[in-house]
């Protein structure tokens, strides 16, 4: 394939998903200039790997691109500390959060900013999994090509990263 | 046999909340749901927590800038001798705007560079026109859920008067109008709504005749096309397949 049908394959396949490649990376990397970065060095090497998109949805494999990135920049600009990730918490206190109590619906899910403050807090893996279900819409299936994990671990952290989401906006309401 | 604990099911309502599960399971964690109080009430509170953050959780859109940026980093890494595409792209760009997306640039040169044939070209540039009405944030030139406010606004630009109907009963709000082109012909582009998805409806006038509507997708988008009293429809979203077809039966009976 000439490369001026490359140009044209990966503009059909991957302009209609500049928003969801930044609004992922946003959330990652917590900055704009920063997102930008990371959008525009993934979108460079999805051009350069091109030839191993075997088909399938472009969307997921954009952002596995990104996420990967993020993950990166993430690493970069926390020197050569330790990052955590988030990954690798067990997955099997789901009682997590809810030994509090019926607040939730005292507390203001309509708010931007504590919303926002809220899922800022989560670490990275359970931040990304709210970002891909609730703001892309994404199938399981989907996320769990960008996250790379099989797909039955997908429903109990997202079970994981709820619970730890409801624990913040508790924990913000209290300190209100 | 309903064996569901509460700890299985404090997981599997995500499953159940998210349409995830399998039929048979989704039934488990219905009936327990229903016995469980403690479950339910967990389940409403994630519902909500759900709801908040999809409705009202920020969405960063990726500025205009990026995209240009990366796709004048691609062009340029490309190809620069290639006479053809040098001519196309000089040519493209003193009639685009400079503000315009890279998606529409890319648009363009995909006209040129390849020439499907038949229904195609229609299906193919709606599809374009779809998606670079939602990148550069110029869905409407009349914004208006009032169909007696977006019909006469399309009278005397248009040599055509494009149905207009208000589909907000039905779940398919009418969010405004504007002029688009299809193959070089000015064009009604009408938006509608549908949960949060957005559809473009592309009506313009044509010589042959009625001809039943086809479903197919395209780059990602579904697209449904017919023809109709000498008009042409094509409406584009990333809405799934069966929900754009009745929205398209519902344009088609006039609804």
């Amino acid at each position: 394939m000439s490369q001026k049908a490359d140009v044209k394959r990966f503009e059909e396949l991957f302009a209609p998903h500049m928003d969801a490649a930044y609004n992922l990376a946003r959330w990652l990397t917590g900055n704009e200039s920063s997102a930008h970065d990371v959008v525009q060095e993934s979108a460079l090497r999805a051009f350069r790997f091109l030839h191993r998109f075997a088909g399938g949805n472009a969307r997921a494999w954009l952002l596995a691109i990104v996420r990967n990135q993020s993950y990166t920049w993430l690493k970069a600009s926390a020197g050569n500390r330790w990052i955590a990730i988030g990954d690798e918490m067990p997955e099997d206190d789901l009682a997590l959060g809810h030994t509090q109590t019926p607040e939730i619906n005292a507390i203001r899910t309509e708010e931007a900013a504590l919303l926002q403050q809220a899922l800022t807090a989560l670490p990275p893996a359970f931040r990304e999994i709210i970002v891909l279900k609730e703001l892309e819409d994404m199938s399981y299936k989907d996320i769990a090509i960008v996250t790379d994990v099989p797909l039955g671990t997908v429903m109990s952290r997202l079970a994981r990263a709820r619970s730890m989401l409801r624990t913040e906006l508790v924990k913000l309401y209290r300190h209100e | 046999m309903n064996d569901m604990n509460c700890n299985i099911c404090h997981e599997l309502l995500h499953g159940y909340l998210d349409n995830e599960l399998d039929t048979a399971t989704a039934m488990r964690v219905a009936e327990h749901l229903m016995r469980c109080t403690d479950c339910k009430r967990r389940y409403e509170e994630m519902k909500v927590l759900m709801v908040g953050v999809k409705e009202h959780a920020p969405y960063y859109e990726a500025p205009a800038s990026l995209a240009r940026n990366i796709f004048s980093t691609l062009q340029s890494q490309t190809t620069p001798a290639d006479s053809q595409w040098g001519k196309i792209r000089s040519a493209s760009q003193s009639w685009l705007a400079p503000t315009f997306s890279a998606a529409a640039l890319a648009a363009s040169l995909l006209l040129y560079v390849a020439t499907p044939s038949g229904e195609d070209v229609w299906v193919d540039e709606a599809v374009s026109d779809h998606v670079r009405s939602l990148m550069v944030e110029h869905l409407n030139d009349v914004a208006s859920s009032d169909k007696h406010t977006v019909k006469p606004w399309f009278a005397g630009k248009l040599d055509f008067s494009p149905p207009v109907y208000d589909l907000s009963a039905q779940g398919y709000p009418l969010l405004g109008g504007r002029l688009d082109y299809l193959q070089h012909q000015t064009t009604a582009a009408l938006s509608y709504g549908r949960n949060k998805h957005i559809i473009n409806l592309f009506v313009l006038p044509t010589i042959e005749a009625d001809h039943a509507p086809q479903s197919l997708s395209k780059r990602g988008y579904n697209i449904v096309s017919w023809r109709q009293n000498h008009m042409r429809f094509v409406a584009v979203s990333d809405l799934n397949k069966s929900e754009l077809e009745i929205f398209s039966q519902l344009v088609q009976k006039g609804m």
